[in-house]
């Protein structure tokens, strides 16, 4: 076969028109839920890491208000990250229809996917802070500052490029899940995998999507990388 | 200015407690450099730090400019923090923030000036510590010394009274930590700021304190001007630590084959003008051998001590030697 004959038989492709849908719904599905996993992971994140071990008040009554506050938050985390994807995707099927009205494509995908992204990242983002060279907690204690001034100040910025870090992992993560809400008719392009490559048997439908989806995490990571290099680089 | 009452401290872990410190008073004046030695966990640094309350007592009192400051928490102990700099042994600066931003930072916090002021303060602060030009520099990117400058920059923006200063010097190299002293001498001087300094070093409170505590197992053994300290010390600890800053030797061999009296003769301030030891040769009319001396400077007073072995023949002069001693204002031991 020559080159020109393959050119010819991609241009011919009759799937273009459905696969490019699919991948602008699984873009679509990645940007949202990660814009909402990032607003409610990371203050979960920052409020795990206030009420965690390294962070307990000297008063007695206060730190165990602390400790119980962050078992609550800490189990409620670990359950949603312990539940494979796949069921939680079903099992949040009333949730998802009274939130966004419908549980199926682009929409119905949201919720379940920022509800199993968001404990991981707040897991990632209290890691991340628990990792702040404690001197610097220790300078803003001294200079009098508020949590909130601490945390915005300086334990954000001082972990920006991690932080940045865990929102590219997150994000691969998620184009692997809003495949996988394919099987419940999400949309995307794990939908036309599955509907194509799994029930039709059409092997050119299934690699095409495989080899969109493979060059999207490429892409997301080089660029995650860059970002990360860049705020590195001048400290 | 600072005060402590019957400071102490007990830390309970799951196995038992441990007394940091043990009953402390100390009184620091206004205005004078103050320091706190020890060795490695004699406690010098958690009592350090219960003066702005990073560490809160567990009994006993903190008084700030006459006001016990003990019990305060909330918006008042930030309050009395942004009027206390304290400066780090490894600088804790925010390593994502120029110099510039990481001075602001207190700034920020305390919320007093404007913006367009706040960055005239930063430029006054760094040109103090003589880093104008790498405001817009990363700590990263700074010698250790440098790095110091901006912690101490930092420490003072709020316009402090007190300067708490934790082994601020431990982790520069000599030529560096002379440099830094020589700053804190002259912000001391300059801003009329008191400082209390810890550090393990004898050689950091030679040459910046007027006064010192040896603090040892978390009880205070000695205390007392510098000069006082280093040259009649009392405890064991104080000798032990004055032996590694050369001024204390520890044993001297008062043994000889011709084994005449042994003296000890110490002196400081405008005593040291004077040719004291030809006087006293001449006019006791003795001989002697120096055994071990040692002269120079703690901080701005200048002292002597010195050993001397007399030739047995002058032994029956000895009296003659300690009057005229007593005379020019020479302390005197008799160590055989």
């Amino acid at each position: 076969m020559t080159v020109s004959a393959v050119l010819d038989s991609i241009r011919s492709f009759e799937y273009w028109p459905e696969i490019g849908e699919g991948t602008v719904d699984t873009l679509t599905m990645t940007v949202v839920s990660l814009a909402f996993t990032v607003l409610i992971g990371l203050p979960v994140g920052v409020a795990l890491f206030l009420t965690g071990p390294s962070q307990r008040s000297e008063r007695l009554v206060t730190a165990r208000l602390q400790g119980w506050a962050y078992k609550a938050v800490s189990f409620l985390v670990n359950v949603l990250r312990s539940l494979p994807f796949l069921i939680l995707l079903i099992l949040l099927i009333p949730t998802t229809r009274w939130l966004v009205g419908t549980s199926l494509g682009v929409a119905g995908s949201i919720p379940p996917l920022v509800v199993a992204a968001a404990p991981f990242f707040a897991r990632l983002v209290e890691n991340l802070l628990r990792e702040v060279d404690r001197g610097v907690f220790e300078a803003c204690r001294a200079m009098g500052a508020t949590t909130r001034q601490t945390v915005l100040w300086a334990l954000l910025p001082e972990t920006l490029p991690g932080l940045l870090a865990a929102i590219t992992v997150t994000a691969i993560a998620l184009i692997g899940y809003s495949a996988m809400s394919g099987v419940i008719g999400g949309g995307g392009l794990g939908d036309l995998a599955v509907r194509y490559g799994y029930q039709r048997f059409n092997v050119p439908v299934m690699i095409t999507t495989v080899a969109i989806l493979i060059v999207l995490v490429q892409l997301v990571q080089a660029l995650g990388d860059r970002l990360v290099a860049r705020l590195s680089h001048q400290r | 200015m600072i005060e402590t009452r019957a400071v102490g401290k007990t830390y309970y872990t799951p196995t038992g407690s441990f007394n940091a410190l043990h009953s402390v008073d100390i009184n620091v004046g206004a205005g004078e450099i103050f320091g706190i030695i020890g060795r490695s966990g004699a406690g010098k640094s958690t009592l350090l730090r219960t003066l702005n309350l990073l560490e809160r007592p567990t009994s006993g009192r903190i008084l700030i400019e006459g006001s016990d400051v003990t019990d305060l928490d909330g918006e008042p102990l930030r309050r009395l923090r942004q009027g206390i700099g304290i400066i780090f042994q490894h600088f804790n600066l925010l390593k994502s923030k120029t110099v510039h931003e990481n001075v602001r930072l207190p700034l920020r916090v305390s919320g007093r000036l404007d913006r367009a002021a706040q960055d005239r303060r930063v430029a006054e602060l760094l040109e103090l510590v003589g880093l104008s030009r790498n405001a817009q520099k990363y700590p990263s990117q700074l010698s250790g010394g440098e790095r110091q400058r901006v912690g101490i920059a930092r420490a003072l923006a709020n316009g402090p009274r007190i300067l708490l200063c934790d082994e601020a010097t431990s982790a520069l190299d000599p030529e560096t930590t002379q440099s830094i002293l020589e700053l804190l001498l002259e912000i001391n001087q300059r801003l009329k700021l008191t400082i209390v300094l810890i550090t393990h070093g004898m050689d950091v409170i030679r040459a910046v304190a007027d006064r010192v505590v040896i603090l040892d197992h978390g009880k205070v053994v000695e205390s007392g001007s510098v000069v006082e300290v280093f040259l009649n010390p009392r405890d064991a600890v104080t000798r032990a630590l004055l032996a590694q800053s050369g001024i204390e030797s520890g044993t001297v061999t008062t043994n000889g084959p011709d084994g005449g009296p042994v003296i000890r003769l110490t002196y400081h301030g405008a005593t040291s003008e004077q040719p004291l030891l030809s006087t006293l040769s001449r006019d006791a009319g003795v001989d002697f051998t120096i055994l071990e001396a040692s002269v120079g400077h703690l901080k701005t007073v200048s002292y002597g001590r010195f050993t001397l072995r007399l030739q047995p023949r002058d032994s029956e002069r000895l009296p003659k030697l300690l009057q005229l001693s007593d005379a020019l204002g020479v302390r005197h031991e008799i160590l055989r």
